[in-house]
């Protein structure tokens, strides 16, 4: 991403208007009327959005019908009967709030990891020039391509000989330096001009302090994307976390969820409802960093 | 500068060096040679029930449903006796194998798991018959008792409950149809079933005739019936013409419109049960098992009731079974052995059964009544069918190399549905398939 | 870390030309050890947990085993096994057709949605949230979601259709339209967040630069072309690299569509791996063959696709 020194769109044509954040319209219109460009573009995005959350909202629909109803042939558009049940007997079936904690600890303290190791590796990989930065940088991107269903006994071994097993450690550690992380970092650093490190070093500050005073706080879209990245896969994680968990104590939600999937039986009503809950955190997280992505640009600048 | 370079070098050297030490010897961990269940002699070892207490265990588990307050209260009259911790860790179904090997691979395996399969895992069980006796296997029915055991006679999977397949029918459909269900003395011939079923089918308008559950137990049920099954003791034994005969009239039924080729093709190659439709009161014949009594009983809002199979040159079922395995590099595999006896004792088993609509497996409730809290008649209709289940269908379910027969006739069977090939190259590709499959597993 | 050696170099020299320095410390040792110290957690954690399995994996694929403890060595047994399976060779067709079709629609469409959603004025956050909603949802369900509403019969997309007039087609039961399928629902998932990278490369784009095109007379699609997308282009390769090495791997969200089906159309690689592990007859040494197959393949097509970016000095 190719940066360049960002301006507010003070004198910018009038597109800033209710609200939005910053937008700088670049087509020619200055005018307050919106053009019938504006008028057809604003619906197709409109109806492209409404296109892309009907099946979302068919699901939420469902996990109020009751199973007798989620049987039917043809299926109902919208339940004739709504009902809370399915979400009753998910939430009492088990330990509902020892699991969302769990899920909570691993994915905050692990997009926490996340974010501070893989900003560390970028930062080096970007904006500094040593033996082996490019070999690196090759090792970083190969192991993106080997996915956990392939690795995942030996990892496993690992992690055991680590003693990290049926431990919400042993769900954290392994995942953290996300070579996606890294790479989307090193590309938003790459941006950001030398002349702020060289002057900072100039000014005497150390290595670590340009790296957390000066580079970090700079990089706020590029963490904001990483730090949503980490939160949505962490959260949904299902496979590692079942394997390693051992004990129902240190299960997460997916895990504890998929426990009603026996040999032959899916009870599909249990499903739609807990993963109709285990969006909404996941939700507000998104709203508030998504600001911080678009408000973040805005302010960078060289002080 | 140096300091670069020798990292570099350093860096360089280690990597290979690391890559070369990988290759040279061989991957995995443990050095100890497994052998299959200890190998210790039958009877060598007793349980000392009194020093369980304190001790822990894990039970790997999964759970239909209605099984798992049962086990749970089992699991609670065990550490009242004992004294020891049981760890229930249930698990969903379609990643057991996988936790399964990652524990034994890394050392940490359960004392205790219920399976399906127990083949793969065979070199870390242990032969109960050390702390049981010799005689331990007699007190299940004989082609479970020998479905636990492998080719040299160690006892390493005590069979903990069978399921049989069959047939249910939507009582209410047929009643409005005016036709009359078959019964133990009087069962179906397999033409008399689809002329049934599709009169039925008329009648109620339902989507259609027969569903069956996408699973190479229930083909190998058809398979059976028409007088023939993929392996038996000695290895793959499919009768080319039998088979065509039964691959034949499934073909046609699809083909006619009486089972839903959609059904088997949409799923790809996960497992799909077909109950959906006959939950839905859209067909009125369903091939499946008696696991679906428990949930059939809470959930279907019609009448509905078990029939015995069909018989075609034979009749009867076919079998299928879970196990309970304890594992020898566990932190206490007497404990486990413990538990897996008590779990499988008389009163036990007939708690399961109740609770959970499980057929037991020990030889002295072979004949017993079981008071099933409901849907008696029905658990009798499966109950009877074990009786006329053929032999060779429980040799054929016992065998190791059943698991990859099965997947194999599904996608045979699936491609032949789809009409990309005819039933006799079907079987032909069955035969093939099978016969490598046996041939993999033998050592 | 490189503070710590700082202040114990030595004191700053009285006669220091520069400003007073706090703390004064031979430069040239922090600053060179500095990036082997910022990058040495991420590695030890690659290190241990991925490469280490990774060449664990590469070993396996020599040997045989049925069960992970025991192996018999066969050399390239493995690899001359899977390169002359038909059924390989049709995964690794399926795969590369999902990969590139995956690929090019979800950087053009996210690149265009990105544009779009930038020039609108009222309700931005509202629908960059909406299209990112799907990108929420734990990837086994979207499967679940999807299977549903595509079955030829009962599903809700062709009650719909049926409704209009348009038919029953089968979503999930011709070979090249679940294959379409699979590329759609794998786009539907993804492209609210493809979107938002492209838009934080968007919003990096000087608006003088447009003021200035604009006063010159040229069109919105002339700016497109000139300027937006040349200088989007860093941007674009981002989103091109990391969406072909997650296409290479998609395997949650299908397997429960359509179990990769119908007859193994939609099996890709990572299934074909999965199922040689996991499903009889195991075989573990295979599965890593074919690992390591997947590993060289995506690793060159990420190399290309990134030394093609750098060619033009993209990056």
């Amino acid at each position: 991403m190719a940066l360049k020194k960002a301006t507010p769109s003070a004198g910018g044509p009038k597109g800033s208007g209710s609200g939005a954040s910053g937008g700088r319209g670049w087509t020619s219109t200055t005018g307050k009327r919106p053009s019938t460009g504006d008028v057809a573009r604003g619906t197709v995005l409109t109806a492209g959005a409404i296109l892309v959350l009907v099946p979302i909202v068919w699901a939420v629909l469902s996990s109020l019908k009751s199973p007798e109803e989620l049987a039917q042939r043809p299926p109902t558009l919208y339940p004739h009967e709504p009902t809370l049940n399915n979400y009753t007997e998910a939430l009492t079936a088990f330990d509902f709030p020892l699991y969302f904690l769990n899920s909570a600890i691993v994915t905050i303290v692990a997009t926490l990891l996340t974010l501070a190791v893989n900003s560390m590796a970028a930062y080096a990989l970007a904006k500094y020039n040593f033996r082996g930065r490019d070999t690196l940088f090759v090792i970083t991107l190969a192991t993106i391509m080997i996915p956990l269903q392939v690795i995942f006994l030996p990892v496993y071994q690992v992690v055991a000989s680590l003693g990290l097993v049926n431990s919400l450690w042993g769900m954290i550690i392994p995942a953290a330096a996300t070579p996606t992380g890294v790479f989307l970092l090193r590309q938003y650093m790459l941006s950001l001009p030398d002349e702020l490190i060289e002057a900072a070093r100039i000014d005497g500050a150390g290595e670590w302090r340009i790296f957390a005073r000066i580079i970090l706080p700079l990089c706020r879209p590029a963490l904001a994307v990483v730090a949503i990245f980490s939160v949505i896969w962490r959260w949904n994680d299902f496979l590692w976390p079942l394997i390693v968990a051992q004990d129902e104590s240190v299960y997460t939600l997916p895990v504890a969820l998929a426990r009603f999937s026996g040999q032959l039986v899916v009870p599909f009503h249990l499903v739609l409802a807990m993963s109709v809950l285990s969006i909404v955190p996941v939700v507000i997280i998104f709203l508030l960093l998504q600001r911080q992505i678009i408000a973040g640009v805005a302010q960078t600048g060289l002080k | 500068m140096r300091g670069h370079t020798l990292l570099r070098t350093g860096a360089i050297a280690t990597f290979s060096a690391a890559v070369l030490a990988l290759t040279a010897c061989a991957p995995g961990g443990s050095d100890d040679d497994p052998t299959p269940g200890g190998g210790a002699e039958p009877g060598s070892e007793t349980i000392d029930w009194e020093g369980f207490e304190g001790e822990t265990l894990d039970y790997v588990y999964f759970t239909d449903g209605p099984d798992e307050a049962a086990t749970r209260d089992l699991i609670g009259q065990f550490e009242e006796e004992t004294g020891a911790a049981v760890n229930l860790q249930i698990i969903p179904f379609a990643e057991l194998e996988q936790t399964l090997q990652a524990r034994i691979n890394s050392g940490n395996p359960p004392e205790v798991a219920r399976v399906a399969q127990w083949y793969p895992f065979a070199d870390s069980l242990v032969d109960v018959r050390t702390y049981l006796g010799e005689d331990y296997p007699e007190e299940f029915i004989a082609p479970q008792a020998a479905a636990g055991t492998d080719p040299e006679g160690r006892f390493l999977a005590v069979p903990n409950d069978l399921t049989m397949n069959g047939p249910f029918v939507n009582v209410d459909a047929f009643e409005a149809a005016g036709v009359e269900l078959p019964t133990a003395d009087d069962p179906w011939t397999w033409d008399q079933l689809v002329e049934d079923a599709t009169a039925v089918q008329e009648a109620n308008d339902m989507e259609s005739a027969i569903a069956i559950d996408k699973s190479g137990h229930r083909v190998s049920t058809v398979l059976s019936q028409f007088g023939t099954t993929l392996l038996d003791d000695d290895g793959a034994a499919l009768d080319p013409e039998m088979a065509s005969a039964a691959l034949t009239e499934l073909n046609d039924l699809v083909g006619s419109g009486a089972i839903l080729r959609d059904f088997w093709l949409e799923a790809g190659s996960r497992y799909a049960g077909a109950h959906e439709q006959f939950l839905a009161e859209q067909v009125p014949v369903y091939l499946s098992g008696n696991w679906q009594v428990g949930q059939f009983a809470e959930n279907a809002s019609f009448g509905w009731s078990a029939v015995p199979n069909a018989c075609a040159e034979r009749c009867g079922g076919f079998p299928g079974g879970k196990f309970l395995t304890a594992f020898s590099g566990s932190e206490n595999p007497e404990l486990a052995v413990a538990f897996v006896d008590w779990m499988n004792r008389t009163e036990q088993q007939v708690a399961m059964a109740e609770a959970a609509y499980w057929i037991p497996t020990r030889a002295d409730l072979a004949e017993a009544e079981i008071n099933y809290p409901d849907r008696v008649e029905d658990m009798a209709a499966f109950r009877a069918d074990v009786e006329v289940t053929p032999e060779d269908a429980f040799a054929a379910n016992a065998h190791p190399a059943f698991g990859a027969a099965a997947t194999l006739v599904v996608e045979e069977v699936s491609a032949m549905f789809a009409g990309q090939q005819d039933p006799a190259a079907t079987v032909e590709a069955i035969e093939n398939g099978v016969a490598e499959a046996a041939e993999l597993v033998q050592p | 870390m490189s503070n710590r050696q700082a202040s114990t170099a030595g004191a700053a020299p009285a006669s220091s030309p520069r400003r007073a320095a706090p703390k004064q410390r031979p430069r040239w040792r922090s600053v060179k050890w500095a990036p082997y110290l910022f990058v040495l957690p991420n590695m030890a954690l690659f290190g241990a947990f991925t490469i280490y399995p990774a060449l664990n994996a590469f070993n396996l694929s020599l040997y045989s085993s049925s069960d992970g403890r025991r192996f018999t060595y066969v050399g390239t047994g493995n690899y001359s096994q899977i390169l002359s399976s038909e059924e390989f060779w049709s995964v690794a067709r399926a795969t590369v057709i999902f990969v590139v079709a995956t690929v090019v629609l979800t950087t053009v469409a996210a690149t265009a949605l990105a544009i779009a959603l930038n020039a609108q004025r009222r309700g931005k956050g509202l629908l960059r949230a909406a299209y990112f909603v799907p990108f929420l949802v734990s990837p086994v369900v979207v499967g679940l979601i999807w299977r549903l509403a595509l079955e030829r019969q009962n599903g809700l997309v062709n009650t719909v259709l049926d409704a209009i007039g348009l038919g029953q087609p089968g979503w999930l039961l011709e070979p090249r339209l679940t294959l379409g399928v699979i590329v759609l629902v794998g786009l539907w998932i993804q492209l609210g967040f493809y979107t938002l990278i492209i838009s934080a490369g968007l919003q990096g784009i000087d608006s003088s630069v447009y003021e200035a095109a604009t006063m010159d007379g040229a069109t919105w699609w002339q700016q497109l072309r000139s300027i937006t997308l040349p200088l989007l282009l860093p941007t674009m390769l981002v989103v091109i690299v990391l969406s072909t090495i997650h296409a290479f791997q998609a395997f949650d969200y299908i397997y429960t569509l359509s179990g990769g089906g119908p007859l193994g159309a939609t099996t890709l690689i990572v299934q074909y791996i999965y199922e040689t592990s996991f499903q009889s007859p195991i075989q573990f040494g295979l599965a890593a063959a074919a690992t390591v197959i997947l590993f060289l393949v995506v690793f060159s097509a990420t190399l290309i696709n990134y030394m093609a970016g750098r060619r033009r000095e993209a990056v």
